[in-house]
């Protein structure tokens, strides 16, 4: 591999003498480096971001240690604590995988690999595209109505809608339209020949599809799940129209089982918490909101590096 | 290859069991859910209690809340703050057991009850003050009277950029007995940015301090709307402190969290000029104190075990959170009369 493009390199440099001879080449310099300070820029702007908020949380990591991450929490800006909202934000993601992720996929493999293309689908399509770019805080709305107010307290009765399962749903299908497409670009890549050879040797379509498509997809279609993950992990508007409890203090009934949390009892989200503790009056609370958006960014680093290391040693499987 | 196969198939099936998993304990809960909420009973009470309305009075009913809490943790409790309007649409609508208010209900909230139904008792719990600001470095401005505030911020301030602008309203306002004592004002630049109309502040600012001239001046608006609106209370105190000859106004506690950035101007209600203070507010002797309310559902007290002894917590022990939070406690006679209120529901 690496021989080989040392290889072109050389040649590349010999052919470009050829042809310039001692002339300077100003273009070429001037366009590598304009993209270079492009990336530059978007990375300075990450380090000052988490520059900033580090800064301005160290306060609460030294006074407070873990405290501020285990407590539930409190009117009392410093007895305060996330837990809650990190518990609220997990639940939420385990529902979103658990829907959307299925569902998503097999979508997407649906159109990609069986639908013929008639108008209906290029229909289906186009909208699945438009739906993609429907802004969340719609989905909110839809996810109050109809998850909150029509099925949770309409037909199944319950006094309040206002739980996780309903701010899961009403992320799941936020993020739904995303894990398609993103699913649909990843079995567009596996190259047409890996299908005809298969269908060559007599099998199925299924059989072409499990044995072959989705093994040379899913490193692709895992990296579209982690960024659309990481997305719904992020979200706060669409939750807080779906019922998330925006508050400096709320309690379930102690003991309370962890189905009866996720399905009949409110519940908020780090996000959420965040936006919270930015508008409230005490001056601690600008440290305290600091140190959430740091928790909520170790958590999705720590969720986005775990997937993208099970994504390369799933690679590395279908390699051997 | 086969191997990952079958782990992502292995996977696949277990998310697929999971999710029925969800759905059957879904299936199952709905069918008991009233029984479920009473159910992990340890000992004493339990059930779940859910508060709204205004965002002043939410961190007094949290601290309450909290107390209550340990006291009683069988009891589950969420206490929210998305403005008084917010919490009474809510209220009315049968879906919440308390509705903090920091204004008194409204005639048009008292029909939204009524046709649905919901009884209510009204109950003062503490008293908070309207701080009007500017900058600390604004020391041209330091007392203005209600006519003051009408020429500043009155329905006929649109377009006013400058302090100065307000002089001639304010001599027009002097003339008829209406006060604008404090003009002329500066030549400098009149920055808002104060509440919008979903909060309480802004209905409590209204009524006390501009009400009175705009019927007078038979004007249909309550203020100008070519201000900087925000819920976001930071966001004001941020603007005003940033800005040397700023303007606007938040309740009291965000005035004394940030009194370093922030200097309240003194009102003048026709007694002399007074700065929003603890003893001010509470004697009345301060202009723009109002009183602050929680509405309990006495619906849902029916319905509810733990909402009655919730609400004789709030007027026990729970008035000593009124001054933690950084209100104005009531004096002796009007809790009195707010327990007599309360009792004679019981």
């Amino acid at each position: 591999m690496t021989a080989r493009t040392m290889g072109s390199r050389v040649t590349q440099e010999m052919l470009r003498r050829a042809l310039e001879g001692r002339r300077v080449n100003i273009v070429n310099p001037l366009v590598a480096l304009t993209l270079l300070i492009s990336l530059l820029a978007s990375l300075a702007i990450l380090v000052v971001l988490l520059w900033d908020v580090v800064a301005k949380s160290m306060p609460v990591w030294q006074e407070r240690g873990w405290s501020v991450i285990t407590n539930d929490l409190s009117p009392r800006p410093a007895e305060t604590g996330m837990i809650q909202g990190i518990f609220g934000s997990v639940m939420l993601t385990v529902i979103v995988v658990v829907l959307s992720f299925p569902l998503g996929v097999a979508a997407a493999i649906y159109l990609e690999e069986y639908a013929r293309d008639t108008r209906i689908t290029r229909l289906l399509v186009a909208n699945i595209r438009n739906l993609a770019g429907v802004p969340s805080i719609v989905y909110g709305l839809l996810g109050l109505s109809v998850f909150v107010k029509l099925i949770l307290e309409g037909v199944l009765g319950q006094i309040s809608g206002r739980t996780l399962i309903a701010g899961g749903l009403t992320l799941s299908m936020l993020v739904l339209s995303i894990m398609v497409i993103t699913t649909q670009e990843a079995l567009r890549a596996v190259p047409l020949a890996i299908r005809e050879a298969s269908f060559g040797v007599g099998a199925t379509p299924w059989q072409t599809i499990r044995h072959h498509v989705l093994p040379v997809a899913s490193p692709a279609i895992f990296t579209g799940s982690v960024l659309t993950l990481a997305r719904a992990f992020g979200e706060s508007a669409p939750l807080l129209l779906a019922g998330a409890v925006l508050s400096t203090f709320f309690a379930a009934p102690e003991g309370t089982p962890i189905t009866d949390l996720v399905l009949g009892e409110k519940y908020t989200a780090l996000p959420i918490i965040i936006y919270n503790w930015s508008r409230q009056p005490q001056q601690e609370y600008i440290a305290l909101t600091a140190a959430a958006i740091v928790a909520l960014l170790v958590i999705l680093l720590v969720v986005n590096t775990g997937t993208i290391l099970a994504r390369d040693a799933l690679e590395r499987r279908n390699r051997m | 290859m086969n191997f990952a196969d079958q782990r992502l198939l292995r996977w696949g099936a277990a998310l697929s069991a999971l999710l029925l998993l969800a759905a059957a304990c879904g299936g199952d809960d709905d069918s008991d859910a009233p029984a479920s909420t009473a159910a992990p009973a340890t000992e004493g009470l339990t059930g779940s209690i859910e508060v709204s309305g205004s965002s002043t009075v939410e961190p007094i009913t949290a601290l309450v809340a909290e107390r209550f809490n340990s006291a009683h943790p069988g009891v589950g409790i969420s206490v929210e703050g998305p403005g008084t309007g917010d919490g009474f649409q809510r209220f009315c609508a049968g879906e919440i057991d308390i509705s903090d208010a920091s204004r008194a209900i409204k005639v048009s909230e008292v029909e939204a009850c009524a046709e649905a139904g919901v009884e209510w008792v009204e109950l003062k719990i503490a008293f908070d003050g309207v701080s009007v600001l500017t900058s600390p470095d604004n020391d041209a401005v330091s007392c203005l009277d209600t006519g003051d505030l009408y020429a500043l911020v009155g329905a006929e301030s649109e377009g006013f950029r400058s302090w100065s602008d307000a002089d001639g309203l304010a001599s027009e306002l002097a003339a008829a007995g209406l006060g604008g004592s404090g003009a002329p004002y500066p030549d400098a630049p009149l920055v808002i940015t104060a509440p919008g109309e979903e909060s309480g502040t802004f209905d409590a600012f209204v009524e006390l301090a501009l009400e009175d001239i705009t019927e007078e001046r038979g004007q249909d608006e309550p203020t100008r709307v070519d201000y900087q609106a925000s819920a976001n209370d930071n966001v004001i105190v941020d603007n005003v402190s940033s800005n040397p000859t700023s303007f606007g106004w938040v309740g009291f506690a965000f005035y004394v969290e940030n009194s370093s950035v922030l200097k309240a101007i003194e009102i003048d209600g026709g007694g002399g000029c007074v700065a929003p203070s603890i003893v001010s507010i509470a004697d009345g002797s301060y202009p723009l104190s109002r009183p602050l309310f929680i509405y309990v559902s006495l619906s849902r007290l029916a319905e509810n075990p733990a909402l009655g002894p919730f609400v004789d917590f709030y007027l026990g022990d729970g008035f000593f959170s009124v001054a933690e939070a950084g209100y104005v406690t009531l004096p002796d006679d009007e809790i009195s009369a707010t327990r007599a209120a309360w009792a004679g529901v019981g």
